[in-house]
């Protein structure tokens, strides 16, 4: 099959090469600028340090002297299990005002308040209760994670389909089956947008708690090669989250399309294919 | 209090599917959606409620499906007092009301789904109702990948999935294009011949009304109420063409003036 393309690229195949090409281009040209500039002396190398020293970093930071992984693994730890409890409570609690109209009633003060307090605000005040440790940094990360899955799942719920809803209940469904059947995978797409929300920000969150309360974690490495202006290393660090939130990203990309397959018209004719087999076994 | 009125009524609820007598309707305790509404349906009639938004058609409806209760005077199905949804009893709506994370398939098997596990049978026979009404290729279609008549198409295989013998249709084609509405239209007519079922149909389109009933309910607004009953003599089975003829046009003219009446 592929020995068919190859005679000639196809017009779009040029293109994306093309596209490649430039940025790529681009990406080098700035590079060998930057270092140009440093090895100059037009930009102080201090404090702007050349590329081929933030690669050199890399090499030291993760191989050589190997000190980036345990800090890395802190805060993945951090993230993710903040992110996990967070969002896990955030869901939990808007399930219950989203069910209960008193309940709702009564919470409605302290989610304005919460609304309005910057989380990351609470840091210093949690950081005095739980002391220097990861529970500090835990909390932190949950309080960050906790808000959009909650008001997100809450919204869905407020906002299901009452013509949905109706139907339910001329099929003679219960309470339960309403819930299970429709208004959760209904607030699903609402839900997976608060569950990406809390992961975009718990890797922020958990970065400002170790700037003020930890003595381990990426936080803590960033801000210490910064303060003795070890800038390649710095570099090379915080490029190292860059990707992990890259990494984070895609991962909650992929969850999102399989979770909710049917906005994404790949996952969907995946899932077409399966349920045609189940039904068919049947 | 059902049972009182139903006990004063009076009327024989034997032959009749379903049998409203004074038949009210109040929200908030002061709006009057439907007033008043005494009638008849008998078995296998297709009966058309039709009248302007705020005519109480959806709210009669609605009470019929058990979805909600009636003010006051008795409203019986099959000889019980209406109170909650009832499995003889199917509704649906003018939006498709599919769910977007089931294929066409899933969603056809929602009734029988909710009452038990489903069994091949069950799939057979959903997969039947799919042929029927014109979905053969899109069973394990989703549904946003159907157009708003398939979709309709596909709510209506759903309706027919729950086996009940009313069938209560809440301005089901509405909201398609003039041309998707004529032709469900005529399947519509051709299914329910097909399977015999009582059907009540809420529409604002006075040719569609009589086209499709034996028996058309004009309703006026404020209050909400049934101003006329008119019975629709034509034969069936029923072709398009019978809307250009004079009788039927006659009896369009008999229907608006009902409305007129009233206006004045």
């Amino acid at each position: 099959m592929s020995d068919e393309s190859i005679p000639g690229l196809s017009a779009e195949d040029g293109l994306t090469w093309r596209r490649v090409f430039n940025h790529l281009a681009i990406l080098v040209a700035f590079l060998t600028v930057w270092e140009m500039l440093t090895v100059t002396g037009i930009a102080d190398e201090l404090l702007y340090p050349r590329p081929t020293l933030i690669i050199y970093s890399f090499y030291s930071l993760f191989i050589d002297q190997g000190i980036v992984w345990r800090h890395l693994w802190i805060t993945m730890a951090t993230v993710l299990s903040g992110f996990v409890v967070g969002t896990i409570l955030g869901i939990s609690l808007a399930v219950v005002a989203g069910l209960s109209e008193t309940a709702r009633r009564y919470m409605k003060p302290y989610i304005i308040v919460l609304e309005a307090t910057p989380r990351i605000a609470i840091g210093p005040l949690m950081l005095a209760w739980l002391g220097f440790g990861f529970e500090a940094k835990l909390a932190i990360v949950t309080l960050v994670c906790f808000f959009a899955p909650f008001i997100n799942t809450l919204t869905g719920f407020l906002s299901a389909d009452e013509d949905q809803i109706e139907l339910m209940r001329s099929l003679g469904a219960s309470k339960w089956q309403i819930l299970t059947k429709a208004m959760v995978p209904d607030a699903m797409p609402l839900i997976m947008a608060g569950i990406r929300l809390a992961m975009a920000s718990a890797l922020g969150g958990a970065l400002v708690a170790e700037f003020i309360s930890s003595n381990e974690g990426m936080g803590v490495l960033l801000n210490n090669l910064a303060a003795v202006l070890q800038m390649s290393a710095a570099f090379a660090a915080l490029l190292t989250l860059t990707v992990l939130g890259f990494f984070l990203y895609r991962i909650m990309e992929s969850l999102e399309s399989w979770i909710i397959f049917w906005h994404h018209d790949d996952s969907m004719r995946r899932v077409a294919r399966k349920r045609q087999t189940y039904w068919s076994k049947l | 209090m059902y049972h009182e009125t139903r006990a004063a009524d009076g009327a024989d609820p034997g032959g009749a599917v379903i049998l409203g007598h004074g038949v009210s309707k109040l929200f908030g305790g002061t709006v009057v959606a439907l007033e008043g509404a005494t009638f008849t349906v008998k078995p296998r009639q297709f009966i058309s409620l039709v009248g302007p938004s705020g005519c109480g058609k959806s709210t009669l409806l609605r009470m019929i499906a058990g979805l909600i209760e009636p003010s006051s005077g008795s409203l019986h199905v099959h000889g019980d007092p209406v109170g909650k949804p009832r499995r003889d009893v199917g509704m649906m709506f003018q939006r498709p009301t599919l769910m977007a994370w089931r294929t066409v398939l899933e969603n056809v098997l929602l009734p029988t789904e909710l009452v038990r596990k489903v069994t091949a049978a069950d799939r057979d026979h959903a997969l039947e109702l799919i042929e029927l009404v014109g979905l053969k290729d899109f069973a394990y279609a989703f549904p946003s990948q159907l157009s708003g008549g398939m979709q309709q198409r596909a709510s209506l295989a759903r309706l027919l999935q729950t086996g009940a013998d009313v069938l209560l249709l809440d301005e089901p084609f509405g909201a398609l294009d003039e041309f998707t509405r004529e032709r469900l239209n005529l399947e519509l007519l051709r299914i329910v011949a097909q399977f015999g079922r009582t059907t009540l149909f809420v529409t604002h389109n006075i040719q569609e009304a009589i086209f499709l009933a034996d028996e058309v309910f004009v309703m006026t607004p404020r209050p909400g109420r049934i101003a006329g009953i008119v019975e629709v003599p034509f034969e069936r089975p029923r072709d398009i063409s019978l809307m250009q003829t004079v009788p039927f046009n006659e009896m369009v003219a008999e229907v608006r003036g009902i409305f007129d009446r009233d206006n004045k």
